[in-house]
């Protein structure tokens, strides 16, 4: 009998050794990691949980069965399995948007163990030791964040720092908890536990004056690396903030707890809505647009409820279609123009990379949450449930959609210069520089995105489903 | 032969405040001096030390572990660090220059001055830390040295984007945290995953190090 919880931790490190021995050979690489990735993503979802399935021969899996690591029991509940299958897919479709625009990046190997520890950050109980597995792969993350040409990304390491001060936090909570069960009267350790919680979430999800890792790893690094962190590493913190809030409901139940969240989220919508539309960097441009979305999810935790909760899981299903494609078309644009992505540098280039402009802009477009774009499938029923009870937040978050689109504008505007002929023309080169393989990539993500957008009937059913598995809010 | 374990015993009358004062001046060295030789030194003493306050705490065998693997993380700055000194090799400079330069060394530059007295502030603050919000489970003086490590660590953190400076405050933070941590939690599975922690955080920034040495030198050339 194979345990299913062993095969998702075990496999994607087995195929990260392979796929670092075979980097030389691109498209094998990156398919690989797709492949492997996406095979995981089906069995999390598709698997049965309770029952062993017949594999070959007399070899069966079961996807439920617990494994014991150090002592630490790992066990594959029904919300890990969406959670689960979120990261996988997204990594899948992360890694073939790499093969065309990233090839023999070590984002691959990387890529894929990182998946395993942040699967086991997922899988393990109790959850504080996830902490420690997050803190291994921000350290690992260094390395796929670093290009390996160029002066050294201040992004890994900043990101590494404020994960590093997120640990003790984390760590010590658990022991408190532990001893507020021995000792019910000592209700300051409470408190003590929940601002050690909310300091230490604040680090990790670039909470406002926490944010500047955000920005900085969107600017100098790796970006479909950056993307990586942005989408799934940030996804399992927020799955292990669920979590946390399940293991101790009574965070959730203090009068407090939804307006210090709203008033966070507030602070990163406003940022982000003031900084985007004055970024000179496509790449800072990307990260201030990542804490706007990051902004309005805490938004929609603070509504306190079970419909918030489904549109915080709504925006991690969301949120790759914007940032990965914006990632990708930004480290095609960087290939083109030399590594320098200053607007300045990109005057013109539209029209030598037209796929990249694409990717670029469409996802950015999403990250600003516009109409029928996939981020506007989670912002627009936010902004409908928030306008009730508070319409400030609705105009600053529709506001800082606003300022997002327009740092896209000025980006695309920049792109679109068109070059001029001596007899002062405009002149638009006759083809791209960009391959058909690349297009095809590129338009299967833009595609994807779109139905996205246009059929959420598909995928909001799949986020309330996933919210109805966690209780802490039911009345 | 005595063993390492041996050898930690017969120096275990250092494990109280001698060793904190040893922390206190290794961190400190690590938040002002920026000679890789002396960084090296002072971490390689400061991990002799932390091991020291941990045989108070969690088994001998278990704390000597912790110290192989901080020396192991020494080695690998040292390396690299060595390594990068000879990519970097200045060009000669004529011999009145070396002296003024020599003298310059003893000569405490600004930068050093403002690390310094920065290192003081946050001495006094742990310290006052220590006295007012005294850390569960473990001694007066732990709680000192816990505070100073995570202290300087922050303030080595806080005060460069150097690669080696900023894994140097990590690992000095981390070790901070590790000695109280010990104590609420000594299960081998967490000293494990600490141990590993520290190893990948150093490993990063050698990695970081060396792309900024290659980066040099491609501007150079």
């Amino acid at each position: 009998m194979i345990s299913g919880t062993l095969l998702l931790l075990i496999l994607p490190l087995v195929m990260a050794g392979v796929v670092y021995s075979l980097l030389r050979w691109t498209a094998l690489s990156a398919l690989l990691s797709a492949g492997t990735a996406l095979v995981l993503g089906i069995a999390a979802v598709a698997l049965p949980l309770d029952q062993p399935m017949q594999l070959w021969g007399d070899r069966q899996i079961e996807m439920g069965e617990a494994v014991t690591f150090l002592g630490r029991e790992l066990v594959l509940e029904q919300a890990d399995r969406a959670a689960m299958a979120i990261l996988f897919f997204t990594a899948a479709g992360l890694f073939l948007l790499a093969w065309r625009f990233t090839p023999r990046s070590l984002l691959f190997p990387m890529g894929l163990g990182l998946l395993s520890l942040l699967s086991g950050a997922l899988l393990i109980r109790p959850p504080i030791y996830a902490a420690l597995l997050v803190e291994i792969a921000a350290a690992l993350s260094v390395f796929a964040l670093q290009a390996e040409s160029g002066p050294p990304a201040r992004g890994g390491l900043r990101y590494l720092t404020f994960t590093t001060l997120a640990l003790p936090g984390l760590l010590v909570t658990h022991w408190l908890m532990e001893r507020y069960v021995l000792t019910p009267d000592e209700t300051e350790l409470l408190g003590t536990t929940a601002i050690l919680l909310a300091v230490s979430f604040a680090l990790l999800l670039g909470v406002v004056p926490f944010h500047t890792w955000v920005s900085t790893i969107t600017n100098d690094s790796v970006p479909l690396a950056s993307a990586f962190i942005l989408t799934i590493g940030n996804g399992v913190i927020w799955f292990l903030l669920f979590e946390f809030l399940e293991a101790y409901p009574w965070l959730s139940d203090h009068p407090r707890f939804s307006p210090i969240v709203s008033t966070a989220g507030l602070a990163m919508v406003v940022v982000g809505a003031l900084l985007a539309p004055a970024q000179r960097r496509p790449g800072s441009l990307m990260g201030y647009g990542a804490l706007v979305d990051s902004g309005a999810a805490l938004l929609a935790l603070a509504m306190n409820d079970e419909s918030g909760l489904t549109l915080v899981i709504l925006s991690l299903l969301m949120r790759p279609f914007g940032l990965v494609l914006m990632a990708a078309g930004l480290t095609g644009l960087r290939a083109h123009s030399g590594n320098d992505d200053s607007f300045d540098a990109l005057r013109g280039l539209g029209w030598k990379a037209p796929w990249s402009t694409a990717a670029f802009a469409l996802g950015g477009l999403s990250v600003a949450g516009l109409p029928i774009s996939a981020g506007f499938t989670w912002r627009w029923p936010l902004c409908r449930a928030l306008a009730a009870s508070n319409q400030n937040s609705v105009l600053v978050l529709i506001l800082a959609g606003i300022g997002v689109m327009v740092g896209v504008w000025r980006g695309l505007a920049a792109l679109l210069v068109r070059a001029r002929s001596p007899k002062d023309r405009s002149v638009i080169p006759q083809s791209s520089s960009e391959g058909w393989l690349t297009a095809m990539v590129v338009i299967a993500a833009i595609g994807l995105g779109a139905a996205a957008g246009l059929f959420p009937q598909y995928l909001a059913p799949l986020a309330a489903r996933l919210a109805e598995t966690f209780t802490f809010y039911t009345p | 032969m005595p063993t390492l374990v041996d050898l930690l015993e017969r120096v275990s009358f250092l494990a109280a405040m001698p060793a904190v004062a040893g922390v206190f001046v290794t961190a400190g060295t690590l938040a002002i001096s920026r000679d890789w030789r002396l960084n090296s030194l002072a971490l390689t003493v400061q991990y002799f030390f932390l091991v020291l306050l941990l045989t108070r705490l969690i088994r001998l065998e278990v704390a000597a572990v912790k110290g192989l693997i901080g020396w192991l993380i020494c080695m690998v700055f040292y390396l690299t660090e060595r390594r990068a000194s000879t990519l970097e090799q200045p060009a000669p400079v004529e011999e009145s220059a070396t002296v003024s330069q020599r003298w310059r060394r003893w000569i405490i530059s600004a930068r050093a001055s403002f690390h310094l007295l920065a290192g003081i502030l946050i001495s006094v603050a742990a310290y006052t830390a220590a006295l007012r919000i005294p850390l569960p489970q473990v001694p007066g003086d732990i709680t000192l040295a816990c505070y100073l490590l995570a202290g300087l660590g922050l303030l080595l953190v806080g005060l460069s984007d150097d690669p080696m400076q900023v894994g140097l405050g990590l690992l000095t933070f981390l070790s901070g945290f590790e000695l109280f941590y010990v104590a609420l939690e000594p299960s081998l599975a967490v000293a494990g995953l600490m141990g590993a922690v520290s190893f990948l955080i150093a490993l990063a920034a050698a990695y970081l190090r060396t792309i900024q040495i290659a980066a040099g030198r491609e501007g150079a050339a």
